[in-house]
């Protein structure tokens, strides 16, 4: 049968006809300091989606990301904020606050991931209340403001986003070795293969002496510690966190996981899909900016159809088998 | 319905012919039910009964050749037009939605309404009747889950009466059922024979067959190779005409000889169910366990192996272990073959070697050594004969022979030295059973301790050197040698005092 | 100005009640006093929120009979239950409400009325006319227009500007047809409007494209403070900053605080000062503690901030 597989090919395809597009509609598409702001945009979305791939792989599922992401932005500010007095304003503070972030991410990971494997507790359910119990404390933090960073530290710490090799820059080099090692993990690697056979039946995990709850557990803090990469790619671009930071990433994250190509009910993991999902998302933010096709009040409603087209795409491969 | 002449046909196949892309799996088939008759379709795994009893169904179009219903080809494109027009599939994976009640299964897309809401007490009183009619206890307002497997069968049985069925088409209708169940499922099956309806079912227990049967159609490689009538053929010609050669020796010898104790239970409790069990597993031994559905034999592996809370002593090699995960089993080279082939031993929508190398994954290191794997998976196939198009293939789509084939080969992939299988040949064709019994035979060969778990008493006796029956989830008693026969093993697992002393 | 000074006048007589409030309060009547607004999602209604909870604290003090009731809702949904249940268990006798929107707001707004309370409508008013007793509010057709014409005054002929909205709503379109209007007719180009939502990441990367779409841009109006922290990142990142000026709003006090120190990418910005919330709670007190009667409508208008005028509106203690 030589149908072309749309199922796998079609994320990319899109991917492709987008990028037609965009070249045609608008020259300035195809410069590389447009690709590489839209790469480097993706690079937040990207981390966390990739993380949120192993999540939705497994059978869970993650809504606190986007919050966590605020609160790891804040607490790192903060952090940063308060060593410039003991540490100076140097690289030592900024890698000290790099930790605070890394670590954070672990910890809220880990918060979640113990919730839902010892307390077994619905991963919707938990990670519903961390969203909103992280989104608050970044609120709090910042007093209902805006957490900003020291400016000495911002000019040191701002090459972090901006800087990289020329025109790639540090989030799309951090993007794609995170894309590479998640792939390599999800296909290659004895952690993959359980994931994915938790998600595809836990049970049967179970019975195979996979040791399902700390297989699970790994994938909220892995996710955690993703998530912390993120901010601290996220921090140096603008200098501040507030309660407005990281609103719906966590939707964006699981629409790109599921544009790629895994499927909502777990059992099946395509990190590669993941980034070309993530991709697509960002591309039709770009493009529509870049052009004037239809009202930007709309979209949302192109993000949607797209989302739920790459379903159908899904659900047809299934009745043909 | 079902007045007139017992003989008449219902629903018949025309020289029926099925391919799926390239592969022809039916070679035109005939095959006519008649009214007021049982009729069993009997062949090996593959043969493709289930193929002919998705085609009179409705469930898949044949490729060549007629249906005919009444006389007339049908008109019928799928399985819930099927049953309007009274030609009802009893499916082996039932069809009921586990959290609504008895009743509301029953009346499932054909719901009583009385004005905007739904008439609850008409839809009970009508169930309660089809319940009793059934002479079941079950009552209308359980939830589905709450009922046992039997249970859930006759809840079955009851919606295919309430869709006033003139043909009911019966996938393996006693596969999930105890011997006494079994009974009562017997007994509906005499009555919808005596209201006229013709019935149609598949099933590898001989005994069965010979017991229900009217009319006996065997098939082997998708053609019709024997008809019989009621009486004109026994189970053993039975079992030759579905293989195509003389079955000797279903199982094998026992001639392997039983040393040193591997594995012992002193007073082991496995939570709420069994209680204070004690036993020796020897190296080289073959050691059954019998005793009724509910008698704690399946817990009692589960408790071994660490997959259920356990207390008291287990001993390996006489030193205390105390396992408390399947991960800690499998480090105490002990391993357990699921009874649930499809739902807690193979992924279903995984290939092979995924499956295959599942559990001994964790020895392999971080990265999974792809060539390792192709290769372990060639020599699995050729050891335990598993037939398969090909390793990618979803193990789902595997006949249930060659998934329990391929379960065994994943569970002997770690090397383990005591094995406990329960229902070793649940389901699957007597060709097949005769395979596994002698890789049962070969384990115990090479000096390792296999306990078989089953409910199929023909099986326990004829594979183990020694059986310990369960009842209530104690040790009823134990037979060895010669004293191993249907009886005592009976008795034990009733209750019933043994007459005699084994010899 | 005009119309700020009007407001100026309550709140001198805040003050001087302040002096017999002590004495007063002993034997006066408790009075409750429900405050409604949004929750703080992003820097302006923080500030808001910082500014009504400053104020509550400072009024709590100097007048123990009253007690305040505030509620933040993070939508319209919430904000009708807070009211409802204000009516219900708290039993107030003011309300001071921000609605979020106008529509659905009210009917359980003129609720409150009908239940002979004092009501307070602030910034967004009802859809229906003559409910509440005080109506404070910014002018969002002054705000979109204050900054249309200082483009319309002070950039070169021929300049090209982008826009950058904030989400879609009523009080969005009233601000940006101003700003259109205040163009028109003038030689100056409105290249691009897309929504920044008001949000720091969304404009930063509305203005990355914008960037990489036009090769001369000449003067942004981000609209809003937290926009233009995402604008003025993306246009450093371009290396384009000596190229175009930046107008915000609203008057975040970094912001204000360059503009004070005369960066010539910030020549000025325009008020649209979340402390309105302030005006409004204060006048509702003073409702109840003193004879005169505080009713009417107060608008305050936007005001231009230059380098000039900039130290008055920088609050270092705000969050905003």
């Amino acid at each position: 049968m030589k149908r072309i597989d749309l199922h796998v090919w079609g994320p990319l395809i899109a991917l492709i006809g987008l990028f037609i597009l965009g070249a045609i509609l608008n020259p300035a598409f195809l410069a590389p300091a447009n690709l590489s702001n839209v790469l480097a945009r993706s690079a937040f979305i990207g981390l966390i989606a990739i993380g949120m791939t192993f999540v939705i792989t497994q059978g869970g599922l993650d809504l606190s990301v986007g919050s966590m992401a605020a609160f790891l932005a804040g607490i790192t500010i903060m952090a940063m904020n308060a060593l410039v007095p003991v540490v100076g304003e140097n690289w030592g503070t900024i890698i000290l606050g790099m930790g605070v972030a890394l670590l954070g991410g672990v910890a809220a990971g880990y918060v979640n991931g113990a919730l839902i494997t010892k307390a077994r507790i619905e991963a919707f359910i938990v990670t519903l209340g961390t969203m909103g119990i992280f989104r608050s404390l970044v609120t709090w933090l910042a007093d209902g403001g805006t957490l900003s960073l020291d400016s000495g530290l911002r000019s040191i710490y701002r090459p972090v986003y901006f800087g990289g090799l020329g025109w790639i820059t540090w989030p799309i080099i951090v993007f794609a070795v995170a894309a590479v090692v998640g792939e390599w993990a999800m296909r290659h690697t004895r952690f993959g293969r359980h994931v994915e056979a938790i998600g595809s039946n836990d049970r049967v995990a179970r019975y195979s002496a996979v040791d399902v709850e700390r297989v699970r557990l790994t994938t909220y803090v892995l996710l955690g510690a993703l998530v912390g990469l993120a901010t601290i790619l996220y921090v140096p671009r603008l200098g501040s966190a507030s309660g407005s930071t990281g609103v719906l990433w966590e939707l964006e994250a699981i629409a790109a996981v599921i544009i790629g190509g895994t499927a909502l009910k777990g059992g099946r993991g395509r990190v590669w899909g993941t980034v070309v999902g993530v991709l697509i998302l960002s591309l039709i933010d770009n493009i529509l900016n870049l052009t004037d096709l239809v009202s930007p009040y709309l979209n949302g409603a192109i993000q949607g159809v797209i989302i739920v087209l790459a379903v159908v795409l899904q659900r047809e491969k299934r009745t043909a088998e | 319905m079902g007045k007139g002449d017992d003989m008449t046909v219902v629903l018949a196949l025309d020289k029926i012919t099925k391919s799926f892309g390239p592969v022809e799996v039916l070679h035109g088939v005939d095959l006519e039910l008649h009214s007021g008759e049982v009729h069993a379709l009997i062949g090996e795994n593959g043969a493709g009964k289930s193929t002919i009893m998705k085609i009179l169904g409705g469930y898949l179009a044949p490729t060549t050749g007629q249906v005919l219903l009444d006389g007339a080809p049908v008109t019928y494109r799928s399985g819930p037009e099927g049953e309007a027009q009274g030609v009802v599939v009893i499916h082996q994976e039932f069809n009921l939605a586990p959290d609504l009640t008895v009743a509301a299964n029953i009346f499932l897309g054909r719901e009583i309404s009385k004005g905007l809401g739904l008439d609850h007490a008409a839809m009970r009183a009508a169930t309660a009747e089809l319940l009793t009619r059934l002479d079941t206890s079950i009552r209308p307002e359980a939830l589905i889950r709450d009922l046992s497997v039997p249970d859930r069968q006759m809840v079955e049985i009851a919606k295919a009466l309430s869709r006033k069925a003139r043909v009911l088409i019966m996938d393996e209708p006693s596969a999930a059922l105890t011997h006494r169940e079994v009974e009562a499922l017997y007994a509906q099956v005499d009555r919808l024979r005596a209201e006229g309806v013709a019935l149609i079912f598949c099933s590898h227990r001989m005994d069965e067959v010979s017991r229900l049967a009217d009319r006996i159609t065997v098939l082997r490689d998708g053609t019709v190779v024997q008809r019989a009538l009621r009486g004109e053929m026994t189970e053993d010609g039975m079992a030759t005409a579905m293989v195509g050669r003389e079955l000797t020796d279903i199982f094998p010898p026992k001639d392997t000889s039983s040393g040193e104790t591997l594995l012992e239970l002193r007073n082991f409790t496995v939570q709420s169910v069994v209680k204070d069990v004690s036993l020796k597993l020897h190296k080289g031994e073959v050691l059954g366990i019998a005793g009724l559905v509910g008698s704690g034999r399946t817990e009692l592996a589960e408790g071994i192996v660490g997959l259920r809370p356990a207390t008291g002593e287990l001993r390996i090699h006489d030193r205390q272990m105390n396992i408390r995960s399947p991960r800690e089993a499998r480090d105490a080279r002990l391993a357990y073959l699921t009874e649930d082939r499809k739902e807690a031993g193979l992924l279903l929508d995984k290939n092979l070697p995924v499956n295959l190398t599942l559990t001994a994954l964790d020895e392999w290191g971080l990265r999974i050594d792809t060539k390792r794997e192709k290769a372990e998976m060639v020599s699995a196939r050729k050891e335990f004969d598993i037939r398969a198009a090909s390793d990618d293939m979803r193990a789902g789509a595997l006949s249930g022979g060659n998934q329990q084939k391929l379960l065994l080969a994943k569970t002997m992939l770690t090397d383990p030295e005591i094995v406990i299988i329960d229902e070793p040949t649940r389901g699957i064709d007597i060709g097949t059973k005769q395979q596994i019994y002698h890789f049962v035979r070969d384990l115990a060969r090479q000096g390792k301790a296999v306990i078989v778990i089953s409910s199929e008493l023909p099986e326990v006796i004829g594979l183990s050197d020694r059986v310990l029956v369960m009842r209530m989830g104690r040790i009823a008693g134990e037979v060895e040698g010669a004293a191993i026969n249907e009886e005592n093993i009976v008795r034990l697992a009733m209750g019933l005092e043994r007459e005699e002393e084994p010899a | 100005m005009k119309r700020r000074n009007m407001l100026k006048m309550p709140v001198a007589a805040a003050a001087l009640s302040l002096m017999t409030a002590g004495a007063f309060a002993q034997d006066a009547e408790q009075v409750v006093i429900g405050v409604s607004i949004p929750s703080a999602t992003h820097g302006f209604m923080g500030g808001l929120n910082w500014h009504a909870q400053d104020t509550i604290a400072r009024l709590g003090e100097a007048y123990p009979n009253i007690e305040f009731v505030l509620a933040t809702a993070p939508d319209v949904g919430k904000q009708v239950s807070d009211i409802e249940d204000m009516l219900a268990t708290r039993d107030i006798d003011g309300l001071v409400v921000l609605p979020f929107e106008s529509d659905p707001l009210t009917d359980p707004v003129k609720q409150v009325k009908e239940a002979g309370k004092f009501v307070t409508v602030v910034d967004r008013g009802l859809a229906e006319e003559g409910i509440e007793d005080l109506y404070v509010a910014g002018d969002n057709a002054a705000f979109g227009r204050v900054a249309g014409e200082y483009f319309r005054d002070n950039l070169d002929a021929d300049a090209k500007i982008v826009v950058l909205r904030g989400i879609p709503t009523t009080l969005d379109n009233e601000r940006v047809e101003a700003f259109q209007a205040a163009l028109e007719g003038s030689d100056k180009e409105i290249l691009d409007m897309q929504h920044g939502n008001w949000n720091r990441d969304d404009a930063f990367n509305v203005m990355q494209d914008y960037l990489a779409k036009y090769p001369e841009i000449d003067a942004v109006w981000a609209a809003d403070d937290d926009m233009a922290i995402g604008v003025l990142e993306a246009i450093a990142q371009a290396g384009r900053e000596d190229q175009m000026v930046v107008v915000g709003g609203a008057g975040m006090k970094d912001i204000i605080k360059r503009i004070m120190d005369k960066d010539p990418q910030l020549p000025v910005n325009v008020t649209y000062p979340p402390a309105l919330i302030s005006s409004a709670i204060e006048m509702t007190a003073l409702n109840f503690v003193s004879s005169a009667p505080m009713t009417g409508r107060y608008i305050i208008s936007s005001q231009l901030i230059t380098p000039e005028n900039a130290e008055q509106y920088y609050f270092p203690d705000s969050p905003f």
